[in-house]
């Protein structure tokens, strides 16, 4: 108990129907009730289980498969695995790999989990039993039950379990707490779990006196109500089994329950078993089974005739482990003395769950702890977690199904072991079955009750062997107190019994008289039956009230309507004297005796003589009886003999005659006799027979019934391999069913073939590039003509991928180029990654191609502008070189040509080599000459859009302009400014845009005065070529002194310009 | 570094003979292109005619003016947008040998001008004068 110990595990076992079960119990559970659940089922070994899967879709605490080592945690469910056995140990879950032989035997999964659970988890263990047959897990409950733990069996309310074997099974032991539907356990659970807490302080802290004092109360009431004191049980073990009833109850203080107690008997005696719980298991109660052993069972075998068979009845058996445990011990002498009896244990009990259970002989470990470790290694073999007892013992028991109370008891036994059944009935029902016990043993049989059990009040069928373990043994010299109806009038006391021995009216359900009868009382019986005359007992009416036997010879049925009159019924000759003898008695009240009345006996005219006597019984003076007694007197007699003295003559002749009738008569006897012994030699024969006949049918009933199990447990794998399959065969509808959608929902067209290349199925966008129809499924893809370029390039691809030379992947495009798609064919593998087929993609790239080619008709064009421009920049530096006197100058001159160049280029690209206001232009290349000061240009002229080429153009133009205002115009002097002024005018031609043209006037005021240079230097030049070249354009410089003005005009036609709208 | 008497010519080495007096078509739309290849032909001792910037312009010259001595032309091939290939066409028809310029790769020939001589922006003048005594060259072996 070591990690586990502070969480509750529960236990769930389910198996036929189970699922189901498993939904109602989860989906009612709430998460986070700090719970562990580990669910053990009955999956066939070797098929993959989709249990966890399923189970996860019930609940939302995390589902794992249980593995070997996991630590249990809360609030979290495991799920056991069909190839191991699952046990706990220390808080850990440990998985057994079942070996592969050992799959299809039987197993008991659920019983080897639970009660290793019961170990490791003690009173924190909780065992659930849901729907399954068979009665697996019933005796793993019983482990949980009697380490503390709470017990839970699905019950028939709400959905009730489809299968009932195994919570059946479990509530037949009367061992489980709460019999609940599934959707209330998970609630039931958490309140359970809540309540533990409420009560483990009871015992412990402070409230000692209180629970002391509550002891000693329950004691009390237990004493009154079922009659056993527990006042010696340990305290400790006392009060954690109270403390159970109380949270089964969901009873949080102890002096409501004592309360309760007191007010419902059912509470008390169902204290009362749980305070007896545990004694069930082998060799439980250790020291009353060495007494046994020491005590009876060597007697067993000294006593009896060596050809007889040991029987040994153990009624109530259960589960078997109480028949097993003596089997054992009969085993273990048999083998330590050599003896060849024979040995019969017949294990009864009316739960036929519980013995189809103690038949299989499987057992949980925890239920053997008792168990002497040599005993185990001998007579048990371990199996996938649980015990299973050898052959040989199994062979001596022979269950079955017997009510002690109902049925005839067995006979010629010679050990009863009734070990705690007794406490299960009441004191009247006991009465009746004590006897049954001494009628079925045979003289000197034994007696074995449990611990808890006494003889009550019938003390006189049995002494005491061992006064403290319950041994007794038969007392032979009472006659099993028989008892008949009680259809006498009341006050007549039963005579005895009717027969010799019993015959089956033992505890046959008909009421019992109190009083046992004495020694003396049955030599009394026997007198009245055997060597009383006869008599009857009759009212002051004469009516009769009781026949002794043998009466026929005086009494008659009377004719006409049946009667009990006397008078009536009295034969000839003794009516008058019966009569008046009855008068007298009635009248006198003293007895009345008449001498030789006559009596025909029979037709033929003989007579009896016989005495009469008519005496009143005691005792009954308001409603007087009176004992009638016949007593012959003397043989039969011929009419007539009766009053003559008899001849000596004829009595001699009756003497031969009587004589040789007596001959004849013995001889007769003798041959009957003798046809007698050959029938009973005959029947004993016969019996014989009959009982290996029945051993037989015996032997074979429990093949079928292990058959059955085994059948049953392939059955209940198939029923759940069953539900797991419609759980995939519903997954697989979905996933179609998605599959489908997606088919029909994707516009990337797709083909699958199979390994032949023939159509297995398609897209619908697939319509676009073959033309294929529905119908076309399961034709070759070569008899389908498609809208492709490549098609006999297609069959050769498909059959690369299918010879297995990897995927292929190209670019087609439709014959009528309006769409480009990238094929490719891919390998179609089955599940074992072998090629089954090949599949066909075909994605629509058209947008793809388009755009690559504009990339491509970009990139060119960019090449070709940067080629360009590198050779406009290589034409700068090779004409400012040629055209610049000195050196020092070409840099500054170049550099200024290239920057204002980038400049140009600058507002261009800026504008995605769209169209350029014309005074950005122009304030761009002022910029750096004007050194800070805006205010020396003053630009005025509507709003002008330039195109690239023109901006550029004129970018250059102005360039050169500013370069010379500073060098040798106003910008060379601080007072020194440019005026720019620009409009577009129209000119003289004709035409809609003839002679209309862009001018741009640049004056230059409050410059030094400036002549015309002597030599035109490359700024003109570039000035001119820009203008007139490039442009189509005209340029006019006048070079006046007030200072250098220009005209540059640039030409509509061509389309260099736009004025913008409003500018 | 020499300069030459004008003082609109380049250093450069001075190129084989046959280009003297030679007269050859400029069109190319990029003033300052222009204003170099002028430049430069002119050093080699040929006459140059143009330039000219339009495709028009330059089959007006090809066809009404110069055409009859005309040796030779250097034809940018994207002049403001137009190509020049129609120009080529005429020159071709008239056994004028040319020269194309361009700043593309050589996939922007079309077919029929494949193998005709062609040098890309940023020419080196080298490069581009040994071109036009080749094509020159390669008439005068025709002709004769």
């Amino acid at each position: 108990m070591a990690s586990a110990n502070e969480i509750f595990v529960v236990g769930i076992g389910a198996s036929a129907g189970g699922i189901e079960a498993l939904e109602g119990l989860f989906r009612s559970t709430p998460a986070g009730g700090g719970l562990a659940y580990v669910v053990v089922t009955h999956l066939a070994p070797g098929v993959a289980s989709a249990l966890p899967e399923i189970v996860a879709t019930f609940t939302t605490m995390p589902v794992a498969r249980a593995e070997d080592g996991a630590a249990i945690e809360r609030d979290r469910v495991y799920v056991a695995g069909p190839d191991a056995t699952l046990t706990v140990e220390g808080g850990r879950l440990r998985a057994r790999p079942v070996p592969p032989e050992g799959r299809h035997h039987e197993r008991n999964p659920i019983d080897a989990f639970l009660g290793s659970l019961a170990d490791d988890a003690g009173d924190r263990a909780i065992a659930v039993i849901l729907s399954g047959a068979g009665s697996d897990g019933t005796l793993g409950l019983k482990a949980v039950k009697e380490r503390g733990g709470l017990t839970i069996a699905q019950g028939t309310d709400g959905s009730a379990p489809r299968h009932h074997g195994m919570p059946s099974s479990a509530i037949a032991t009367g061992l489980v707490d709460l019999v609940l539907s599934v959707e209330d356990v998970g609630k039931k659970l958490v309140e359970y779990v809540g309540s533990f807490g409420a009560l483990s302080g009871l015992v412990a802290n402070g409230a000692e006196e209180r629970a002391d004092a509550a002891r000693r109360r329950i004691c009390a009431l237990l004493r009154d109500q079922v009659g056993h004191d527990f006042a010696g049980y340990k305290e400790r073990t006392f009060m954690r089994r109270v403390q159970r009833r109380m949270q089964v109850l969901q009873i949080s203080d102890i002096d409501a329950y004592v309360e309760l107690l007191g007010r419902e008997h059912a509470e008390a005696v169902l204290l009362f078993r749980d305070l007896l719980i545990g004694v069930t298991d082998f060799f439980r109660d250790r020291a009353a089974f060495e007494t046994l052993e020491r005590v009876v069972i060597p007697r067993l075998f000294d006593d009896g005739q060596p050809g007889d068979r040991v029987r040994v009845w153990v009624p109530g058996c259960s589960t078997g482990e109480e028949a097993y445990s003596i089997a054992i011990l009969l085993r273990e002498r048999m083998e330590a003395t050599g003896a060849t009896r024979q040995v019969q244990v017949f294990a009864t009990d009316i739960d036929d769950l519980a013995l189809e259970t103690a038949r299989s002989g499987r057992y949980p470990e925890a239920l053997l702890r008792g168990i002497d470790p040599d005993r185990l290694r001998r007579f048990f073999t371990y199996e996938h977690g649980t015990y299973t007892l050898s052959r040989q013992v199994r062979d001596m028991c022979i269950f079955s199904s017997h009510s002690v109370v109902r049925d005839p008891p067995f006979s010629r036994i010679d050990l009863v072991s009734c070990r705690n059944l007794l406490i299960y009935l009441d004191g009247e029902v006991q009465s009746r079955v004590l006897p049954a016990f001494h009628y079925a043993l045979k003289p000197g049989g034994f007696l074995f009750l449990g611990s808890a059990e006494t003889l009550s009040h019938r003390t006189e069928l049995f002494t005491p062997v061992d006064k403290k373990h319950r041994v007794f043994q038969r007392r032979d010299h009472v006659d099993t107190p028989l008892t008949v109806a009680a259809f006498l009038s009341s006050g007549v006391r039963p005579a005895g019994g009717v027969g010799g021995g019993g015959t089956g009216l033992v505890g046959s359900g008909r009421g019992a008289t109190p009083a046992a009868l004495t020694l003396r009382r049955a030599v009394e019986a026997r007198m009245l039956e055997r060597h009383t005359p006869a008599h009857v007992v009759v009212n002051r009416e004469g009516d009769v009230v009781y026949y002794s036997s043998r009466t026929g010879k005086y009494l008659e049925a009377a004719p006409g309507q049946p009667s009990r009159q006397v008078l009536a019924m009295a034969r000839r000759g003794l009516r008058l004297d019966l009569r008046v003898a009855l008068q007298q008695a009635a009248e006198t009240r003293r007895p009345v005796h008449r001498e030789r009345v006559e009596v025909d006996v029979e037709s033929e005219g003989r007579v009896q003589v016989v005495g009469l006597t008519v005496e009143p019984l005691p005792d009954h003076e308001a409603d007087p009886l009176f004992l009638v007694v016949f007593e012959d007197d003397g043989p039969t007699l011929a009419r007539g003999e009766t009053s003559t003295a008899r001849l000596p003559s004829e009595e001699d002749a009756a003497l031969e005659r009587s004589e040789r009738e007596l001959r004849d008569t013995r001889e007769r006897l003798q041959a009957t006799i003798e046809e007698y012994e050959t029938a009973l030699e005959e029947l004993k024969a016969a019996n014989e027979e009959l009982i290996s006949v029945n051993e037989e049918l015996q032997s074979s009933n429990e093949e079928l019934e292990t058959s059955k199990e085994e059948i049953q447990a392939v059955n209940e794998e198939l029923s759940t391999v069953n539900h797991e399959l419609g759980f995939k065969v519903d997954l697989l509808n979905e996933s179609n069913s998605d599959l489908r959608n997606l088919f029909e929902s994707t516009r990337i067209a797709i083909v699958f073939l199979d390994r032949h290349a023939v159509i297995r199925s398609f897209t619908p966008a697939v319509s676009e590039l073959f033309s294929l129809i529905p119908g076309d499924r399961g034709r070759p893809l070569t008899d389908i003509a498609s809208h492709l370029d490549v098609e006999e390039r297609l069959h050769q691809d498909v059959r690369s991928v299918l010879a297995g030379q990897g995927p292929v992947e190209r670019r087609v495009i439709r014959r009528d180029g309006r769409a480009h798609h990238l094929m490719r064919v891919l390998p179609y593998l089955d599940s074992d990654r072998a090629i089954d087929g090949a599949v066909l993609t075909f994605v629509d790239i058209t947008n793809v191609v388009a755009s690559e080619r504009q990339q491509q008709t970009l990139v060119h064009e960019l090449n070709h502008r940067v080629r360009n421009m590198l050779a406009v920049v290589t034409a700068i530096a090779t004409q400012t070189l040629a055209w610049t006197p000195a050196p020092g100058a070409f840099a500054p001159a170049f550099l200024g040509r290239i920057e204002a160049l980038a400049r140009a280029y600058g507002l261009v690209s800026r504008e995605s080599w769209g169209d350029v206001p014309l005074e950005e232009v122009l304030k761009e290349e002022f910029e750096p000459h004007a050194l800070g000061d805006e205010s020396r240009l003053a630009a005025s002229g509507p709003k002008v859009m330039l195109r690239p080429r023109a901006a550029l153009a004129l970018g250059l133009v102005l360039h050169e302009l500013a370069t010379n205002a500073v060098k040798y115009g106003a910008l060379s002097v601080s007072a020194g400014r440019i005026e720019v002024a620009w409009g577009v005018e129209d000119g003289k031609g004709e035409g809609a845009d003839a002679g209309r043209r862009l001018v741009l006037r640049w004056r230059e005021v409050g410059g030094p005065p400036v002549g015309k240079p002597k030599t035109r230097g490359f700024g003109s030049e570039l000035i001119e070529r820009q203008m007139c070249y490039e442009l189509g354009g005209e340029v006019e410089i006048d070079f006046s002194r007030r200072g250098l003005a220009a005209t540059l005009a640039v030409p509509a036609g061509e389309g260099l310009f736009d004025l913008a709208p409003g500018g | 570094m020499r300069r030459d008497g004008k003082g609109t010519g380049m250093p450069t080495s001075r190129p084989a003979e046959p280009l003297d007096r030679c007269r050859v078509l400029v069109v190319e739309d990029e003033s300052l292109i222009a204003m170099d290849l002028e430049g430069m032909l002119r050093r080699a001792g040929c006459e140059v005619v143009g330039p000219v910037s339009r495709v028009e312009a330059a089959r007006r010259r090809v066809e009404e003016d110069d055409a009859p001595s005309l040796d030779m032309a250097l034809l940018d091939i994207n002049l403001d947008g137009e190509m020049v290939f129609a120009l080529a066409d005429a020159l071709a028809e008239r056994r004028i040998p040319f020269v194309f310029l361009t700043g593309y790769g050589p996939e922007v020939l079309p077919e029929r001008f494949k193998g005709r001589p062609i040098t890309f922006k940023p020419y080196t003048q080298t490069t581009l004068l040994a071109l036009l005594v080749e094509a020159r060259r390669a008439r005068g072996a025709e002709a004769s």
